[in-house]
């Protein structure tokens, strides 16, 4: 620690602390434009002038160290003269549109032109007119505005990992530039506008539309990925203008599924409110019509339930009370990724925050497309790459990640086996052995390279195992996770403190939900397989969008031509003209309720945005249809909704302390660990699988009901394009078949389509794009491939 | 001078520059050197040029495009064979390079981005030349001509023309 004196204030920082950060730090106004906290120090806008004593010219703060016993002033007048020079300069060629410019109100420049400018230039001479750049939807362009802080070229350069933005010429003609093509390549472009000083980079699709002042910000927590980001929605009346990450939340940044998502709340997929169908129409009912005619649908009926994960705690908890007094025995599924519900070792949630992940030793992706699916988490890694740190990474392709990857290692679904007893071997070698792991080893025969990887791993002091899709939505995944927990624990990784296993989910709250459908739940494939085979009656879908998402879409569809579909929720998503009933419950933005996201981290919304519609929260149309039902209703208000929750899931005493006793939302939520059930490899099953593996692509701009209906989404998702289906070379030279059109032979038939090739995916995959023309076939685990004629 | 569609480094300077690189702590510390070789096997540096400079060293394009544009002496656009640079920076200026830079223009007859017609001149104005005891100075490729006058640059022109290298 250092002791120094801002202001003859003592105050005493870490050594090392710049300047600028110990003025932040203890609350001492310093202005500065290119210092960012996220960002590395660039030093080029010179607004961060200090004095120090026995210094014979001022210090830039935000590059100059601390060191014991400085005294440092921040206010005096030569440093008001010095700021009102840099003020001028800076504005020398700045356009001074602050009337026209949505930064104003929200602006550095502004605000210091005020504080340290001086009010008249004396600058007459022709101005710079620098010209606007295309960088695609979500960032506009004003670049007379642009004073040259960098700090979007860092962002490109450090977060972003795409370096597509960088400094052009020098001196006068100096200018930023971005390399695109269409947009730029970063999911996290739309953080440019938030990090921009002035307004030269501004959030494009709420350009010139509103103004700072305007806006009316709501707490609250996004819902597009399990990560739950804090976010603030601005609104300027009901309607949601943007949404920003909130200042100070736990991450920084926000993706831009996350930020743009918002166009789907005014979009026409929105259920606002009850329908009926008449004949072949959907046409608006009252409340009360709509549930006696569900009622209809439900008593006595045979019904299967699929929910979505990203409700609310208390609407959960709501369908589980459903499920509980309303309805008997209806089936109950909510995970459209994942095949087998059997209990796993380690099931869905982190042990660990995504922070501490820069810090451990070592980290290891296990089949997961981190960069689309969980961006801001691969941010994390990217930020631990840049420091050098290693990320290992075995799975079916090498994923873009726009990060540096230290070992690499391709591997088909169908391999994990023998990555996992390769990696076995290898620590039993070492003397390293967990109870259980030879029993284990015994059932696989194969040994895979990736393995070696993997067990190298593992033998760091401390490793973080981020199991992913490739192996959650496996056929055989509760014994392949079974597997890794063995390995886990044999490397010592598993012990509380420092455990390293982490299961990502596919959804919001997936630690509750775990514990509280452990033994109810079944796999939505299930569900919908009873339907076909004529054992429901009814499908109640609530939030759920079988047909757009998950694994099950082809099995969806062919359910729902079958039975009869209550759907409750806010967005239709893909089930346009399927519904016999639509129930209106808010979105996440309209609601007052708590969301647990894949750390354990709980999050209360108090400050909802009014509901559009007649939408009311999830947790009430349950507790009207228990009603019209024909039972007591066990909640009428949140506590009591809140009180049910403990009552199913009495371990999770963090929400009782955040809900009843007031505590601060920093306590988490344990996801369900140290399972005792034994799952051994079934190789067999895998051996009679035909002879490709099928790895479903999942594109971050095309998944979830939310993102589908958002135009702006659309637009980026149209420049992001993923190949529709790709395979090896290697693939295809063994079978002696040409890239092309190509016959796609799976379990429910054969079906021709273009198969493209590229190189850095595993040979004998078939990847198919969950949102491309082959769609259906990505929910296939194996298929077979011929020639084209 | 006309780059190739898709610009090469011969297997000879690939060897070259590994050489070079391999005498930094990374390879990208080799740019402005490779950027030089670049410029003198396509005569300047194309965006496809640029584009295989930072494939061949292993950094992004944009990092090579800074350097690029930073530097007035990297070319992005073609130039004729001799590159005229009259300096009319102070000691030149009151030594007569504003008139000699125009005598010169006139001559050739073109302006400043412009080649001639035989594909054989272009001509820049430069700041400080650093030989201001030679004042005015008139750089062509890598060679200074000081103490330049109008007839003596005609008369270079001239021999260029009449096919002497210089």
């Amino acid at each position: 620690m250092t002791v120094l004196y801002i202001n003859d204030e003592e105050v005493t920082v870490p050594a090392g602390t710049s300047i600028l950060e110990a003025c932040r730090e203890n609350n001492v106004e310093v202005p500065y434009f290119c210092y960012h906290p996220e960002l590395s120090v660039a030093a080029n806008c010179r607004m961060c002038l200090v004095e120090v004593e026995g210094w014979n010219k001022p210090a830039a703060s935000c590059c100059t160290p601390v060191s014991e016993g400085m005294k440092v002033v921040t206010q005096s007048a030569g440093l008001e003269k010095d700021r009102s020079m840099m003020m001028e300069y800076l504005l020398i060629h700045h356009p001074l549109d602050c009337p026209v410019c949505d930064q104003g109100g929200a602006c550095k420049l502004q605000d210091y032109a005020v504080e340290h400018g001086v009010g008249r230039g004396r600058y007459t001479e022709v101005k710079r007119l620098p010209s606007d750049k295309d960088l695609g939807p979500f960032v506009n362009t004003c670049m007379t505005r642009c004073i040259h802080c960098t700090r979007c070229v860092r962002f490109a350069d450090e977060i972003a990992g795409t370096g597509d933005m960088g400094v052009l010429n020098r001196g006068d003609h100096m200018k930023i530039d971005g390399i695109v093509e269409d947009a730029l390549a970063s999911e996290l472009s739309g953080n440019l506008g938030d990090i921009c000083p002035v307004g030269a980079l501004l959030d494009k699709p709420s350009h010139d539309v509103s103004r700072p002042w305007e806006m009316t910000r709501h707490k609250s927590t996004c819902t597009a990925c399990p990560q739950g980001c804090d976010i603030v929605i601005e609104s300027r009346a009901d309607e949601v203008m943007r949404i920003r990450p909130l200042k100070g939340g736990v991450e920084p940044w926000i993706c831009d599924r996350g930020r743009y998502v918002y166009d789907a709340f005014r979009s026409d997929k929105r259920i606002l409110s009850p329908m009926l169908r008449v004949g072949d129409k959907l046409e608006k009912a009252s409340w009360d019509d709509a549930i006696e005619k569900a009622v209809t649908m439900l008593k006595g009926k045979r019904v299967g339930i699929v929910f979505s994960p990203d409700w609310s705690v208390e609407g959960l908890a709501a369908i589980r009370l459903l499920h509980d007094i309303g309805l008997e025995n209806p089936k109950v599924a909510f995970d459209l990724h994942r095949r087998d519900s059997r209990p796993f070792a380690f099931d869905e949630g982190l042990t660990m925050t995504t922070e501490s992940m820069e810090q451990v030793d070592q980290v290891v992706i296990l089949g997961s497309d981190l960069r689309q699916r969980f961006p801001i988490l691969m941010q994390r890694l990217r930020k631990r790459a840049n420091l050098g740190k290693p990320v290992t990474r075995i799975g079916a392709m090498h994923y873009r990640t726009n990060s540096e990857i230290a070992n690499d290692a391709l591997v088909r679904p169908r391999d994990w086996y023998a990555v996992i007893a390769r990696a076995m071997d290898q620590l039993k070698v070492l003397g390293k052995t967990a109870a259980g792991m030879d029993e284990w080893m015994g059932k696989v025969e194969a040994r895979h390279e990736a393995g070696k990887l993997l067990a190298d791993a593992l033998l760091a002091d401390t490793c973080a195992l981020l199991v992913g899709e490739e192996i959650r939505s496996h056929e055989d995944a509760a014994a392949l996770i079974h597997g890794l927990d063995l390995l886990m624990r044999a490397a010592g990784h598993a012990e509380e403190g420092q455990d390293g296993r982490n299961l990502l989910p596919s959804g919001m709250n997936a630690q509750l939900l775990s514990a509280m459908f452990n033994g109810t739940r079944t796999a939505a494939g299930e569900v919908f397989a009873a339907a076909i085979a004529g054992e429901l009656d009814t499908l109640l879908l609530i939030g759920s969008d079988p047909i757009g998402d998950g694994l099950f879409s082809r099995k969806a569809k062919e359910a729902l031509a079958k039975v009869d579909l209550l759907q409750v929720g806010s967005i239709s998503g893909d089930m346009v003209g399927l519904a016999d009933i639509k129930l209106p419950a808010a979105a996440y933005s309209e609601i007052e309720g708590t969301f647990i996201n894949m750390e354990g981290r709980v999050r209360v919304a108090e400050n909802p945005l009014r509901s559009l519609g007649e939408g009311r929260p999830l947790w009430k149309v349950m507790m009207r249809l228990i009603q019209a039902l024909g039972h007591d209703v066990p909640a009428v208000n949140l506590t009591e909704m809140r009180e049910h929750v403990l009552t199913m899931a009495p371990d999770f005493t963090a929400l009782k302390d955040i809900w009843f006793a007031g505590k601060a939302q920093e306590d988490f939520i344990p996801a369900q660990r140290n399972r005792k059930n034994v799952f051994l490899p079934n190789v067999a099953k895998m051996n009679a699988a035909k002879g490709l593996d099928v790895v479903g692509r999942y594109s971050m701009y095309k998944e979830g009901a939310w993102v589908r209906a958002s135009k702006l989404l659309a637009e980026a998702g149209r420049i992001h394009a993923l190949d529709d289906v790709i395979v090896h070379p290697d693939t295809l030279a063994e079978m002696k078949l040409q890239a092309g059109d190509l016959t796609i032979m799976s379990n429910v038939g054969a079906e021709r389509f273009t198969v493209g090739t590229r190189t850095d995916v595993s040979p004998g995959v078939v990847f198919v794009s969950k949102r491309g023309t082959a769609g259906d076939i990505s929910g296939e685990t194996s298929v077979d491939l011929g020639g084209g004629q | 001078m006309s780059a190739p569609d898709k610009p090469q480094f011969s297997e000879a300077r690939l060897a070259e520059i590994d050489a070079l690189a391999a005498r930094y702590p990374s390879r990208k510390s080799a740019l402005m050197p490779v950027l030089y070789m670049a410029q003198q096997d396509f005569g300047y540096l194309s965006m496809d040029t640029q584009k295989m400079v930072a494939e061949v060293l292993g950094l992004r394009l944009m990092e090579v495009r800074e350097v690029v544009t930073f530097y007035t002496m990297f070319k992005e656009q073609p130039t004729g064979k001799y590159l005229l640079e009259v300096c009319t920076n102070a000691s030149c200026m009151v030594n007569g390079a504003d008139a000699l830079y125009a005598h010169m223009k006139n001559t050739l007859g073109i302006e400043p981005g412009q080649i001639t017609e035989d594909g054989l001149f272009s001509i820049n104005e430069v700041e400080c030349a650093g030989a201001c005891a030679g004042a005015p100075v008139v750089q062509v490729n890598n060679m200074y001509h000081e103490k330049a006058t109008a007839t003596d640059m005609d008369a270079l022109i001239s021999r260029i023309r009449a096919g002497e290298v210089i």
